[in-house]
């Protein structure tokens, strides 16, 4: 196999793949690409078995065939190297990959190894708008528990209506819902499609928007989700479980509504939290007439209080959150208010951003106990 | 200050617990454990039982083959646990100075005592008879300036045996005792202590420091003391329980999920049990798996401390789901709790679960 493609052609996907090889290098293939050279294109793949990416580049193919390298290394030696043309070609005992004067020869693993990649193409795809899917990703992200020994709670759900999608993430602790309308999809049933993803595809595929072009196609597959984005797919394994039924949880009548700036909350939360308790980080929100007491307290550092005007005339009462939890939705909205709804301190509070277009946004926080 | 250090050992536990209660039994080699199909081990065998060359830990297959006629006696830990704690009640009465080292053994500092009673050797002599009055059961005694040398002491006359090494007997004590008589020092150590022409525990002070630490690593330091008769270690009373389980290794290889799950649930809910007992919270479960090929996992999972026997039985259910049981043959399970607190401890923290 030996084939040449420009720098910047090879690195804009080689980056991609840093996200999707095996990182624990317990299976050593996992931690290769493989590129298939062909016609006038490289085809890239790689995968960890939960998640996989194919994607390709123009390349002038003078010995079609196929190799695998270590992602992370050949990624590191095409990014140092000038904008120029890439040489990458097979011989007896590596792979020459070489530019200008530089000259390398790296060692391969046998492609036979590769895992084969699941195939689309056989259920029907649907069109998912990338704004849209971006939207989701980003204001849910975060909400998913690293490692939970509920383990369909180390995915997020992914609903799809013909009308409208949700993704939904939760901890246990909190919970994030987007809803977004779709175009009535004449091709797509009534039924609601339901799957759980992973942690990690939520991630890949919010870098695979990043770069984003066009539209997004999706097909679920039997145990596979296939993402179509221009030239790429992300492949991914699907959550076995049931997903808890996050709309019990969502509270419908909190009658008590706050409305804060968004910059202004966000800095005095970070400010009052530097005092809170190191281990539940717990900041009080002492609400009251036209302010709310944001305040911490910690036996071993010591106290802090910060007092932001509001325009609230319901009664007195107050409520304590795991500061990072108000933080983590803070950061995830882009409204200048964001609304603050509640019932009484032990009922689950829902922040939104005030005045979002083109999503509906649901945060659920479970006050902490005083 | 000179300490005065005991020892005491019960004899033959369990198997005297046995023998003392059912005079069937007197008399007869017994051993107390889990049957010989059931891969049992021995937990403790009478001295009758001894005499075959039968000793704990031994499987009990060996033991039916050194014996043909022993009998073998399933273990009861309730009536075991009920003579321990008088025995220890009667320790306590000496000193508050008591390290129990396991239901039958202690280490009691008497250097002060309530019983004003200057001769340790007294107060061993004391607690032995009241322990056989009491108890119906009898127990060796060890007594020295350490505790090194009063655990070997208590060894020394078994059953019933009382062992005084006064501080002028230390030396001529060490001189005659053999590598392998230390706590601690296992045949592959002894053998390599005696490669190195080490057969006696004082021969280690001759010996170069380096050669001895090539030949048994960081315990060098540690025999070079010993060999000196020196063991600065205190009596520890009441050590803190830092975890607490149970688990099973069963006679035929587990397959079925079903079976599998019943048994962490079966062993979760002891454990839980045990918290409340306690009246402890913990916050850590812990499963252990087995797997017919020996190869060995533990899974944890830790979270707001509970003593719920509900969660701490959901949690371990859970946990089974990151292992491979079911999937392939299982040979031992166990569970376990740790990371202890109080329930005052835990009133602080915080208990903001969505009510899902």
């Amino acid at each position: 196999m030996e084939f040449v493609a420009r720098k910047n052609d090879l690195l804009r996907e080689l980056q991609l793949f840093q996200g999707i090889v095996e990182r624990k290098n317990t299976i050593p293939i996992l931690a290769n690409v493989l590129m298939e050279a062909k016609g006038d294109e490289v085809r890239f793949s790689a995968t960890d078995l939960e998640v996989g990416l194919r994607s390709k580049c123009k390349a002038s193919v003078t010995k079609p065939g196929s190799i695998t390298l270590p992602a992370k290394k050949f990624y590191e030696i095409v990014r140092s190297l000038p904008d120029t043309d890439i040489r990458v070609a097979e011989d007896k005992s590596g792979v020459k990959v070489a530019a200008d004067r530089f000259d390398s020869r790296m060692q391969t693993l046998p492609k036979e190894d590769f895992p084969t990649l699941p195939e689309s193409g056989g259920a029907p795809t649907v069109g998912l708008s990338p704004v849209s899917m971006k939207e989701m990703v980003s204001k849910t992200q975060f909400a998913i528990t690293g490692e939970d020994t509920r383990y369909f709670l180390n995915g997020a759900l992914f609903v799809l209506r013909p009308d409208s999608m949700s993704l939904v993430a939760t901890d246990g602790h909190r919970l994030a819902l987007v809803n977004v309308k779709r175009d009535g999809n004449p091709s797509a049933n009534g039924d609601e499609n339901k799957a759980i993803l992973p942690k990690k595809t939520l991630g890949e595929l919010g870098r695979l928007l990043g770069e984003g072009d066009g539209d997004i196609s999706y097909e679920r597959g039997e145990n596979h989700l296939f993402f179509t984005v221009g030239d790429r797919m992300l492949i991914s394994r699907m959550i076995d479980g049931q997903f808890p039924a996050y709309e019990r949880v969502i509270p419908k009548g909190n009658d008590k509504h706050i409305e804060f700036e968004r910059d202004r909350l966000t800095n005095a939360v970070k400010r009052v939290a530097l005092l809170s308790n190191e281990r539940s980080r717990a900041v009080k929100f002492q609400i009251d007439r036209g302010k709310v007491d944001i305040t911490s307290s910690s036996p071993e550092l010591g106290e802090a209080k910060e007092t932001l005007p509001v325009e609230y005339s319901g009664g007195e009462m107050q409520i304590c959150f795991n500061a990072q939890y108000v933080l983590d939705f803070l950061s995830a909205v882009t409204t200048d208010v964001v609304a603050l709804e509640l019932k009484d301190e032990v009922s689950q509070a829902v922040m939104t951003p005030v005045g979002a277009e083109g999503y509906d946004y649901t945060y659920v926080i479970m006050p902490m106990r005083v | 200050m000179v300490r005065r250090i005991i020892h005491l050992d019960m004899d033959a536990f369990y198997a005297s617990v046995e023998q003392r209660d059912d005079p069937s039994l007197r008399g007869k080699p017994l051993v107390v454990g889990g049957q010989p199909g059931e891969r049992g081990v021995v937990a403790a065998a009478s001295y009758e039982a001894r005499l075959f060359g039968v000793r704990s830990a031994m499987s009990m297959a060996k033991a039916v083959r050194l014996c043909p006629t022993i009998v073998i006696v399933p273990p009861d830990f309730a009536r075991y646990r009920a003579a321990s704690a008088a025995v220890f009640a009667l320790f306590h009465e000496v000193t508050a100075l008591v390290e129990p080292l396991s239901l039958d053994e202690a280490y009691l500092d008497v250097t002060e005592n309530s019983w004003q009673e200057p001769l340790a050797t007294n107060v061993a002599r004391t607690l032995k008879e009241r322990i056989r009055t009491e108890t119906r059961l009898t127990a060796s005694a060890g007594v020295a300036p350490n505790k090194f040398l009063a655990k070997i002491a208590s060894g020394w006359k078994k059953p019933d045996g009382l062992t005084v090494i006064s501080p002028d007997r230390v030396e001529p004590f060490l001189q005659q005792l053999p590598v392998d008589a230390l706590w601690g020092v296992g045949p592959v150590t002894a053998r390599k202590l005696r490669n190195q022409g080490i057969e006696r525990l004082v021969d280690v002070r001759a010996i170069d420091p380096s050669q001895l630490r090539k030949a048994v690593g960081s315990l060098a330091g540690w025999l070079r003391q010993l060999a000196d008769g020196i063991d600065d270690r205190p009596v520890v009373p009441n050590r803190e329980s830092k975890s607490s389980g149970s688990e099973s290794t069963y006679s035929e290889d587990l397959i079925s999920l079903e079976t599998i799950r019943g048994e962490i649930r079966g062993m979760a809910s002891r454990a839980a049990r045990w918290l409340a007992r306690k009246t402890l919270l913990a916050r850590t479960v812990t499963i252990k798996v087995r797997y017919s090929d020996f190869t060995t996992i533990t899974r944890s999972h830790s979270a707001a401390p509970t003593g719920d026997e509900g969660s701490i039985v959901a949690r371990a259910i859970q946990l089974l789901d990151r292992t491979e049981a079911g999937r392939r043959p299982v040979r031992l399970l166990g569970v376990s709790v740790h990371n202890f607190c109080g329930e005052a401890d835990a009133a602080i923290e915080p208990a903001d679960r969505l009510p899902f």
